[in-house]
């Protein structure tokens, strides 16, 4: 329904461009314009400078960039989307927030700017962009809040998006005889056995609270698993979600030695210094792998899919692009966003060093980047609902399941029981907000 | 040999060399004071027979044995400080017990000795005091308690008075005095004050840049010093120093401002010695005023002219600040509690009392 | 006029002529506009803040009134009391620890030999690197993988160990840090207290026959015990406030094994967005701070104690 709508809205905004022909270009309105625009300081982004700088220069709206540490930019923007009027024209979160900031009311729905044919590139072609990238960044109010569904409506752009796929190292593989595992299966048995050869197998992140808990999410998915069923019913101690914690515990035991410290950071370190054989987690390791500062094995890697166990699933995360409720400048704000998200401007990005989000530029760079059509391919199976996007996330996903999770791979507890008190804890934050008030309503009746 | 001997005493640091070699012997019982001006290596000397110093070279021995290298608590000794030293988070009595105790004495004898100690100095009912809720006076009394419970064989003392004000150290000097006598112990006592020196000791030894200038009894370095260091030293207000040539078969003085006759063993020593430019030493205190003497001066009392400056009253005498010739002097006069302020003209001196010192080595002329 | 005595009396404050009575007060408004600004509005503030229900980013008037709801929720929550029993095995063994040490080093270092003065400005760096930094360079050298700690290990045969992420060696991890932080902070003030100690006193107690233990135990460190119970408060109320190192070498983990009160404060407050709750938390670390630094002070108190011998 919402494509539709939008498809609509495209179609009416390009038919009253052609009408008019009062302007010769569409940024001439908004020439010397200074939007301000407040996103990560991470490689997509830092890339993405040069694009903002022909941006300018195209255009003539000028661009301030306030990029911030990853972990200040939350509160920066709640901050500035919270005043009367802002600083901020585009702001770029992280999908894990999307629901929050709409709740707040602090962005505004991109549909009345598609209502608009002096602004809407009839080019742009929003159905190119990755279906399970645009519905994990940009649409908010679906089914469970975070998901797509006719309630739903789209309030971003994915900008530096990304899913999972295995990188695994080719000269390992043949060396120890092993074939690319494609379910999960055959991975357990390939790092059973590279363990044995004494190689450290799969690298991983493991750190107490939200990493430990990240890497069982991307397990849990393809398991079959969930964190809550459709009635928000914690279901952490399923047999699919103990069968992704008893993964974990391989994971930990034959893969390289720390694990229960990573992050991101030193899980990528390791596969990258070549201390492991495979890395399961997002796509950047394939651009991480090409810099000769960050690798040491470049050549050496391999792409393949994300094996799959009861059905394919990846995660999808990363950033997404919008328009604040309070920004000053709103018009020219959409007209950035456009640039940088269009087929030139993806085109450009990859160029540039940073991650596509279009299937059109993953397919046309697939020659140079052996990894875009593994995640061309892999993207389909990309699962937006691979973890639940509410505002008690950080509760559930640190002090719960970071906790058990941690005890699953730093001890030999038995892993059923640590899952069962992991969903009781869970269940009574449920409670406490409120998520099962339908059910007891009904109850009564 | 007992009492307390240094042989060939010397202290370098680095290539400084503070004490060349000293030899002293104090017998035992004997209360000795060693006196000089600050820096001339008396503490130094103290402290080496503490043992808080180690010597550069030559032995020490206390009661007969060899101390030299031994560590302070072997020498059986016990010392009394400037700052007294006490142990701030003890209180009197743990002050005072502190050595017995670490030495492992029985309880009741240590109690016992602390007991006889704070009795001797009045400090009976401050035994549980801290030293911060104590006068000067009173910790002062404390550190020679804690001296006194060690029945050491030797005491030190260096210079255990001069934090004290003028009227409580006249008390304590007469307490130490009566102490001395109580105790019967070797005292050995440190003081720049030549007052401390001649009202204590049995015997003085008056120290100049390491050397030992004298040793004597107090009537002996006062009556005979051997040099002008000493005679300038013991005595106050100090000594007089004027220069003078011997004129006359019967040999006479004769300086700017003043002329006076010897006595006959001075004359039979000057003859004796030879020189005759010297340096005569009068001290303050053997002037008079002619009236005191009724104006018929005795034999030995021979007139000199004071030009008078100021004259300080303080009680039963005056103390002039005058000149012989262009030499200013000191003089010491005893006129009576009711005498007007005096005034320059004729004094007396008392000739029997000049010092005579070779100019060129300072070294008495007797 | 100028005989009025520097502090003013009440009754110089009586007649309102005489300003120059008011004038000490000038001197010290300052300072006591300084500590209530930066100290007491601040208590006041996480005690007021502690009645509401406020998350991160939402408006505070909005954030409803919960009166002693997370006071109650406190004393049954069993994170809070494992942090605080983290917190006090943390402190037991790295302040007892830290005061061994540098009492220890102080006490050998204090004589004037050669080189000590070279050991003793190296000794201390630690206490002159920023906590963050000393966080990060013990992170990389306890890491598992990369690790001198291992490295140095597997030179002789000593299998690689997961400093960071097992719950025992975390926690000895974070205490051997603090340890390597903190003892040369011990170290600087006794050593300082021993030098400033009058030689005198020193000297009567080898002549009373104190052998050199009995001359540290009975007279060494008897006189510097007010700067002792400096540095053991100091120290005190340091392990409940440290968090940089701990926030950077484990965060907390693995698990809550090293979770500190005040780890655990930051991360109620940040990670789990409940500033209402986390400043009820820190109201109890203000409590029991509050509690152990006054039965510090019971033991000795040093402000008392000051002798002027």
């Amino acid at each position: 329904m919402t494509r539709n709508l939008l498809k609509g809205f495209a179609a009416s905004a390009a038919a009253a461009l052609l009408a008019t022909t009062a302007l010769a270009n569409p940024y001439e309105k908004y020439d010397g314009t200074t939007i301000v625009v407040s996103w990560p300081s991470l490689a997509h982004f830092n890339a993405a400078e040069t694009l903002v700088e022909e941006f300018t220069e195209e255009t003539g709206i000028e661009v301030e960039i306030d990029a911030l540490q990853y972990l200040k930019l939350r509160d920066r923007q709640i901050l500035e989307m919270s005043k009367p009027e802002g600083d901020y024209d585009v702001v770029s979160w992280v999908v894990m927030w999307k629901g929050e900031y709409v709740s707040k009311g602090l962005l505004t729905p991109l549909s009345q700017f598609y209502t608009s044919g002096s602004l809407v590139d009839p080019l742009y072609d929003i159905d190119d962009i990755a279906d399970a990238y645009l519905q994990n960044g940009g649409v908010v109010g679906g089914k469970k809040g975070y998901m797509p569904g006719a309630s739903g409506a789209l309030y971003g752009i994915p900008f530096g998006a990304e899913t999972s796929i295995l990188a695994y190292r080719k000269d390992v593989f043949e060396e120890q005889g092993i074939a690319v595992p494609e379910t999960y299966d055959e991975l357990t048995a390939a790092m059973t056995k590279l363990h044995e050869a004494g190689i450290p197998a799969l690298t991983s992140r493991g750190k107490t609270g939200h990493q430990v808990t990240a890497a069982w999410l991307f397990h849990l998915a393809p398991m079959g698993g969930k964190i809550f069923d459709d009635e928000w019913n914690p279901v952490v101690n399923s047999p699919e979600a103990v069968k992704a914690a008893e993964f974990m515990r391989h994971v930990a035991k034959t893969g390289p030695v720390g694990i229960q410290t990573f992050g991101f950071g030193e899980a990528s370190a390791a596969f990258l210094q070549g201390d492991a054989a495979m890395h399961l987690d997002t796509l950047k390791i394939a651009a991480m792998s090409r810099n000769p500062k960050l690798s040491k094995i470049d050549g050496n890697v391999g792409y393949a899919l994300h094996p799959t166990d009861k059905r394919c699933g990846s995660e999808t995360g990363g950033f997404a692009l919008g328009i604040p409720d309070n920004a000053p400048n709103k018009e020219a704000a959409f007209l950035f966003i456009q640039y940088m998200t269009s087929k030139a401007g993806d085109q450009r990005m990859v160029e540039l060093g940073g991650d596509p989000i279009r299937i059109s530029t993953l397919k046309n760079n697939a020659d140079q980047y052996p990894d875009y059509a593994v995640t061309a391919e892999q993207l389909p199976c990309a699962d937006p609902d691979w973890r639940p996007l509410i505002p008690e996330w950080n509760e559930i996903n640190i002090d719960v399941l970071g906790q058990a999770l941690t005890q699953v791979i730093t001890t030999d507890d038995p892993i059923q029981p640590i899952m069962d008190e992991a969903n009781e804890k869970l269940r009574a934050i449920m409670e406490r907000e409120g998520y099962y008030t339908w059910a007891e309503y009904r109850a009564q009746q | 040999m007992s009492g307390v001997q240094l042989n060939d005493i010397t202290k370098s640091y680095g290539a400084v060399n503070v004490i060349p070699p000293l030899n002293l012997s104090f017998d035992e019982g004997e209360f000795v004071v060693i006196v000089g001006p600050s820096g001339c290596g008396k503490s130094t000397t103290l402290r080496m027979i503490a043992g808080l110093e180690p010597v550069t070279s030559g032995s020490i021995h206390i009661a007969g044995k060899d101390v030299t290298w031994a560590r302070p608590k072997e020498r059986d000794i016990a010392m009394v400080f400037q700052s007294y030293a006490l142990y701030p988070h003890m209180d009197v009595a743990g002050n005072m017990s502190f050595a017995l105790r670490l030495a492992g004495t029985p309880k009741d004898e240590v109690e016992k000795r602390v007991k006889v100690a704070a009795d001797m100095l009045e400090l009976t009912e401050y035994l549980h005091r801290k030293p911060k809720d104590l006068s000067g006076g009173q910790r002062q009394r404390v550190a020679m308690g804690r001296a006194i419970v060690r029945d050491a064989y030797c005491f030190l003392f260096d210079e255990p008075l001069s934090n004290l004000d003028a009227k409580l150290r006249a008390t304590m000097r007469t307490e130490l005095a009566i102490l001395h006598k109580k105790l019967d112990r070797t005292m050995v006592y440190v003081t720049h004050d030549q007052i401390e020196a001649m009202t204590m000791a049995d015997r003085i030894v008056i120290m100049e840049k390491g050397n030992v200038q004298q040793v004597g009894s107090p009537r002996e370095v006062y009556n005979n010093p051997k040099n002008l260091f000493v005679a300038g030293f013991i005595g106050s207000p100090s000594m007089n120093f004027l220069d003078a040539e011997l004129q006359g078969a019967e040999p006479r003085i004769v300086g700017q401002g003043f002329d006076l006759a010897l006595p006959p063993r001075l004359q039979q020593a000057v003859q004796n010695h030879g020189a005759r430019n010297v340096v005569a030493g009068l001290r303050p205190e053997h002037f008079a005023s002619t009236e005191a003497k009724g104006g018929t001066a005795e034999s030995r009392f021979a007139p000199i002219a004071l030009t008078v400056e100021v004259a300080e009253y303080i009680g039963s005498s005056q103390f002039l600040a005058a000149n012989i010739g262009p030499k200013q002097v000191s003089a010491a006069i005893e006129v009576g509690p009711d005498s007007a302020p005096l005034q320059s003209g004729d004094y007396l001196f008392d000739t029997n009392r000049i010092y005579l010192f070779d100019k060129t080595t300072g070294e008495a002329v007797a | 006029m100028t005989d009025i005595p520097a502090h003013g009396t009440p009754t110089a404050l009586k007649r309102p002529r005489d300003l120059s009575a008011l004038v000490p007060y000038f001197f010290i408004l300052p300072a006591v506009a300084i500590m209530l600004a930066g100290l007491v509005y601040p208590v006041i503030q996480a005690f007021y803040l502690s009645f509401y229900d406020w998350k991160i980013g939402t408006d505070f008037q909005d954030a409803p009134y919960v009166g002693l709801r997370h006071f109650t929720r406190m004393l049954t929550d069993e994170n809070v009391w494992e942090s605080i029993w983290v917190t006090l095995r943390f402190g037991f063994w790295t302040i007892s620890i830290e005061m061994f040490l540098g009492v220890s080093l102080a006490l050998l270092l204090e004589k004037p030999i050669r080189g000590a003065s070279v050991f003793r400005t190296i000794f201390i760096l630690p206490l002159m690197v920023s906590p963050v930094v000393v966080g990060l360079i013990w992170r990389y050298l306890f890491d598992a993988r990369i690790g001198w700690i291992n490295y140095y290990l597997g030179l002789i045969g000593i299998e690689p160990q997961v400093w960071l992420g097992d719950a025992d060696l975390a926690f000895f991890a974070i205490v051997f840090t603090d340890i390597w932080q903190w003892t040369p902070f011990i170290f600087i003030i006794v050593i300082a207290g021993l030098q400033a100690l009058p030689s005198e006193v020193l000297e009567a107690s080898k002549i009373d026959g104190a052998n050199w233990w009995q001359h540290i135990l009975f007279v060494k460190l008897p006189m510097i015990r007010s700067i002792l119970m400096i540095a053991l408060l100091m120290r005190l109320i340091d392990v409940f406030r440290a968090l940089e190192v701990m926030y950077i070498l484990t965060g907390g983990g693995p698990g809550r094994s090293t979770e500190l009160l005040s780890l655990h404060i930051y991360n109620r407050a940040f990670d789990t967005q409940q500033l209402g709750y986390a400043s009820a938390i820190s109201v109890l670390l203000i409590v029991i701070v509050t509690l152990l630094s006054l039965g510090i002070l019971r033991m000795g108190n040093p402000m008392k104690d000051k002798s002027d011998i």
